[in-house]
């Protein structure tokens, strides 16, 4: 352990911790661009520079270690006017476009600038030198006018996804993030999971299903669990006006963290697809309690594509009904074939779409309710 | 979605020797786009077949072929790089049209006299004694002017300087053997005691060394000035094992080419003192990193050291000793952030040479994540002969609190430019007037840029003081000892931009208040020169300069901010009438009255 000072006040901290990390662990608040709690530190920033007694120059909060008898200020007169004017350097290559910008309420460097009343400067270029919406990809908008160089797109790539599609490209003033060799996200290797999106502190790197859509303060944010699969990632669901409008990561989900696949991300739109099923459906004859047998003659698919026919009824028709009559009719189905053939005349394949305790269910229903073992599932095929 | 495909073919094969010749790991990703580069074949489809062969991310291969100025995407013909350090500046001024068009007007010539070619602008070339100096491919060559273009074409390469006689009152140790050796010979090199240092050496053990090293009180020359036998302890006392030597021969700094002559003239003393510190620091493997500019001095390096392996100075057991040691050189491909050592060590690995968090510091995780000293390269020409003679011998040849001798370059407006060699604590004074031979005709002091492109601009006020790695302090920096005098003729703010200029071309881009800091700086300072100063212009370059240096991440950063303050605090009343508008568009900076 050893003993620090940070604003006067007298704290141990574990040898080896950054002076962010005693901070944070105090409630000590020092503003961070590039840093991130998930990813190494860079300090490339400078944002969360701070005075240590005695220090010749700043000290980068982030990556520095604390050491014995280190006196700490956070929010001294000389860090704030360096971390506004660190601000006004980005600020001035930054578009001025906070008011179309998607990310606008819920952007670092916005939140950053409003803190310490900066304002972009009269020079600098002013988010004017690369193409608006410059990348293919269907879920990934890349501005590269709004990115500040944090270089947090790179490390969640390359740490999170492991995929290592983003890099920094020139050197100096001209450095740009690119993917791979300055090509497109997908011919990069992208597999579209929107990590970079979700650590992206400005609006550099968005999505695309819902850009302009809405913006933080108006959306509902419901947790919920994917769907997709028996992981169990939870992420926020963005609601506006009772509709799904994007999924979005949610920092405190147990399993994943911030992280999330191409599906769990983008893969919401089938929620309100109007030819989503919403209820069970049971075909006509079964609802009627009649046999096969009994509608054998009926007619059957060619009504379709006829359109004098397609307003007849069929006793094949997909007719929704409650769950509980559905159930029941599959109940007694199930029934009818262990009775007449044997429970190993049915087989059960369970999805990896359903948990883990569903599946468990699953598993009891074919082994201990219907007396199988023929039980499988999907993710096995 | 997007219709492009992703077609996996195989590798170029030619790519795939490529990187078998060069070792075959990540490392190699550098020399492979050099020579890709040297045959005009880098491009997108190159560097992705580079970085599968490589097992790298295609980003990571495309960040260095983006990265070092010497590689480039674009079509080239045969490449004539122009200097456009601030000497070659100085010289080129006379003839150009603004401060601000005028390396492109120079640029311009080029192209038009050797159409066979493309032109383009380098930082310093490190032949600041050859001025104005071109690199024509790989070769040297200067002093050439436009007019040269034919003789140049023919294969004329200008005239190197000779250092051979000393200057009055110069005291010889590190470039005693100029112009008296034949540099390509080890029997010359033999017969005038070289490697006598290192065969004392290998008789004693490494820590009897060591504290004689210690004792010196040897300091770094890369211009920090940290001591070098007390890093040397640092690497020798670490457990892991294997250690590593790497010499920084990454020249970049405007104004200084001492270690260009250094190596040129005597490479086996360098090599000496390379064999002598790995022997102290129990290391096995050392890297020469030399600027890809140096490709001459790389080559004669190259030469030297399998000259050295032949009289088994270099390579097993060495001179019976039971110590094994090999040196490697590796050339750089044109930045100057990588004479940061860090970003050096970064560059080494085969990746962008930016600059590596720290602390840990190199002698605990250096190279490969291994302990590693990384010296300049005149600090290890000194060490054979402090191990020769004794560190009393090598502290009495001074009285100044600083020990032993430096080689220093003198030039600008004063009679005799050049390189000499001297004791610590020489005054500014001193250096114009004795070893410089004083002004030139017509020329009476204006100020000088003092260490290199880091260093202080000083005005006459500081003629008098002795100038070591501490009168800093007193505002007057020795750096890597070089100083450049300026005349009345030559504003001081024209100089502050062309240092500028140097910056926000080498800034690597990492830490926001370099990479804009710089930039920013630079535009102010090129409205000023052209005669479009603002009101608050000063105070701009004064909260820049203070940010750059209170919040950057590495030295580069931090040092813009000592020429911009140093000139801020002598020449301010300049930068007054500048605000004012009243320098009219020259590079020479005259005011309108």
């Amino acid at each position: 352990m050893v003993n620090i000072k940070i604003n006067g006040q007298s704290i141990q901290v574990v040898s080896g911790k950054t002076i962010l990390q005693a901070a944070h662990a105090h409630d000590i608040e020092i503003p961070t661009l590039c840093y991130h709690k998930d990813l190494n530190p860079t300090g490339n920033c400078r944002m969360c520079m701070v005075e240590v007694e005695g220090g010749k120059f700043l000290q980068a909060a982030c990556v520095t270690p604390v050491w014995e008898g280190m006196d700490i200020r956070t929010h001294s007169e000389k860090v704030a006017k360096d971390r506004k004017m660190t601000l006004e350097l980005m600020l001035a290559n930054h578009p001025q476009d906070c008011i179309t910008c998607d990310v606008s309420g819920e952007c670092e460097l916005q939140d950053l600038a409003y803190e310490y009343k900066a304002s972009a400067p009269e020079w600098g270029s002013k988010g004017t030198r690369y193409p608006v919406d410059s990348d293919p990809n269907p879920f990934i908008r890349v501005d590269m006018n709004r990115c500040i160089l944090c270089r947090r797109c790179i490390s969640a790539c390359a740490e999170i996804q492991v995929r290592d599609v983003w890099g920094v490209a020139k050197r100096g003033f001209d450095e740009v993030i690119v993917a791979g060799a300055g090509t497109t996200l997908l011919e990069a290797r992208c597999e579209s999971c929107g990590q970079c999106v979700a650590y992206c502190p400005t609006g550099a790197l968005s999505n695309k299903m819902n850009y302009g859509m809405a913006r933080a303060h108006q959306v509902k944010k419901v947790t919920t669990t994917c769907s997709y699969c028996g992981v169990g990632c939870q992420f926020d669901l963005l609601v506006k006006n009772d509709k799904i409008i994007g999924v979005q990561s949610n920092p405190n989900a147990p399993a994943n963290g911030m992280a999330l696949c191409v599906k769990g991300r983008y893969g919401y739109d089938y929620v309100h697809h109007p030819e989503r099923l919403t209820k069970p459906r049971a075909r006509r004859y079964l609802l009627e309690g009649k046999d096969k047998n009994d509608i054998r003659d009926s007619i059957r698919d060619t009504r379709k594509s006829n359109t004098e026919l397609s307003n007849i009824e069929s006793p094949w028709d997909w007719v929704e009904t409650e769950w509980d009559i559905a159930l029941d009719i599959v109940a007694k189905k199930f029934i009818e074939i262990r009775n007449n053939f044997g429970a190993d005349s049915l087989g059960f394949l369970t999805s990896a779409k359903c948990t883990n305790e569903e599946n468990y269910l699953m598993n009891k229903l074919a082994r201990q309710v219907v007396g199988t073992n023929n039980i499988d599932h999907c993710a096995r095929l | 979605m997007t219709n492009k495909k992703i077609l996996y073919k195989p590798v170029d094969p030619e790519i795939e020797k490529l990187a078998q010749l060069h070792g075959g790991t990540h490392e190699a990703a550098l020399e492979v786009l050099k020579d890709l580069s040297a045959d005009h074949k880098l491009n997108q489809t190159t560097i992705t077949e580079t970085a599968r062969v490589l097992h790298l991310p295609a980003h990571a291969v495309h960040g260095l072929a983006t990265f070092y100025s010497m590689l480039s995407l674009e079509e080239r013909k045969k490449v004539l790089r122009v200097c456009d350090g601030p000497v070659c500046w100085l010289k080129r001024a006379s003839f150009q049209s603004s401060v601000i068009s005028g390396q492109s007007s120079v640029i311009g010539e080029w192209e038009k006299q050797m159409p066979d070619y493309t032109v383009e602008r380098t930082s310093c070339l490190g032949l600041c004694d050859r001025v104005p100096a071109i690199l024509v491919e790989d070769e040297q060559a200067g002093p050439v002017e436009i007019q040269d273009a034919n003789k140049v074409c023919e294969g004329w390469r200008g005239v190197t300087t000779d250092y051979s006689k000393p200057r009055k009152g110069e005291v010889r140790v590190m470039i005693a053997l100029i112009g008296k050796i034949d540099p390509d010979s080890i029997d010359d090199a033999l017969s005038h005691g070289i490697y006598d240092g290192l065969k004392k050496a290998l008789q004693s053990e490494p820590t009897v060394v060591l504290a004689e090293v210690e004792s010196s009180g040897l300091q770094g020359r890369g211009g920090a000035g940290f001591p070098v036998g007390r890093k040397w302890r640092f690497v020798a006392s670490e457990m892991k094992t294997p250690r590593y030597i790497i010499c920084n021969a990454d020249e970049s700094e405007p104004l200084i080419f001492k270690d260009r002559v250094l190596m040129d003239t005597n490479p086996h003393q360098l090599l000496e003192g390379m064999i002598v510190a790995g022997y102290i620091c129990g290391a096995s493997e050392a890297w020469i990193y030399i600027r890809g500019e140096y490709e001459g001095q790389a080559r004669r390096l190259e030469r030297a050291i399998e000259l050295a392996e032949a009289k088994n100075f270099l390579g097993e057991n060495i001179l019976e000793s039971g110590f094994s040691f090999k040196i490697h050189v590796h050339r750089g491909a044109g930045a100057y952030i990588c004479g940061e050592e860090t970003a050096l060590i970064e560059s080494l690995e085969g990746k962008r040479g930016e600059p590596r968090l720290r602390p840990p510091y190199p002698p605990t995780y250096g190279f490969r994540g291994q302990p590693t000293a990384v010296n300049n390269v005149e600090s290890f020409c000194a060490v054979p002969h402090i191990v020769k003679n004794g560190a009393e011998w090598w502290r009495s040849l001074t009285d100044d609190p600083t020990p032993g001798t430096k080689v220093y370059m003198v030039l600008g407006h004063v009679k005799n430019p050049g390189l000499f060699e001297a004791p610590f604590g020489l005054t500014l004074r001193q250096i114009i007037n004795d070893f410089g031979s004083g002004m030139m005709k017509g020329s009476t002091f204006n100020f000088a840029l003092c260490g290199g492109a880091a260093g202080t601009i000083v005005d006459d006020s500081l003629l008098d003081i002795p100038i070591d790695f501490a009168s800093s302090q007193k505002g007057i920096s020795l750096g890597a000892g070089a100083f450049l005098i300026c005349d009345q003729t030559v504003s001081p703010i024209a100089v502050l931009r062309e240092l500028l200029h140097f910056f926000t071309v080498e800034s690597c881009g990492k830490c926001t208040p370099c990479r804009v800091g710089t930039w920013r700086s630079l535009e102010i300072l090129n409205r000023m020169v052209s005669g479009q100063g603002r009101q608050g212009d000063t105070d701009e370059l004064k909260t820049l300069a203070a940010l750059m240096q209170d919040t950057s991440f590495c030295g580069l950063g931090q040092s813009v901010a000592i020429p911009m303050k140093s000139v801020l605090t002598h020449f301010g009343t300049e930068f007054a009438k500048a605000e004012k508008q009243l320098v009219i568009a020259s590079p020479k900076g005259e005011a309108i009255s």
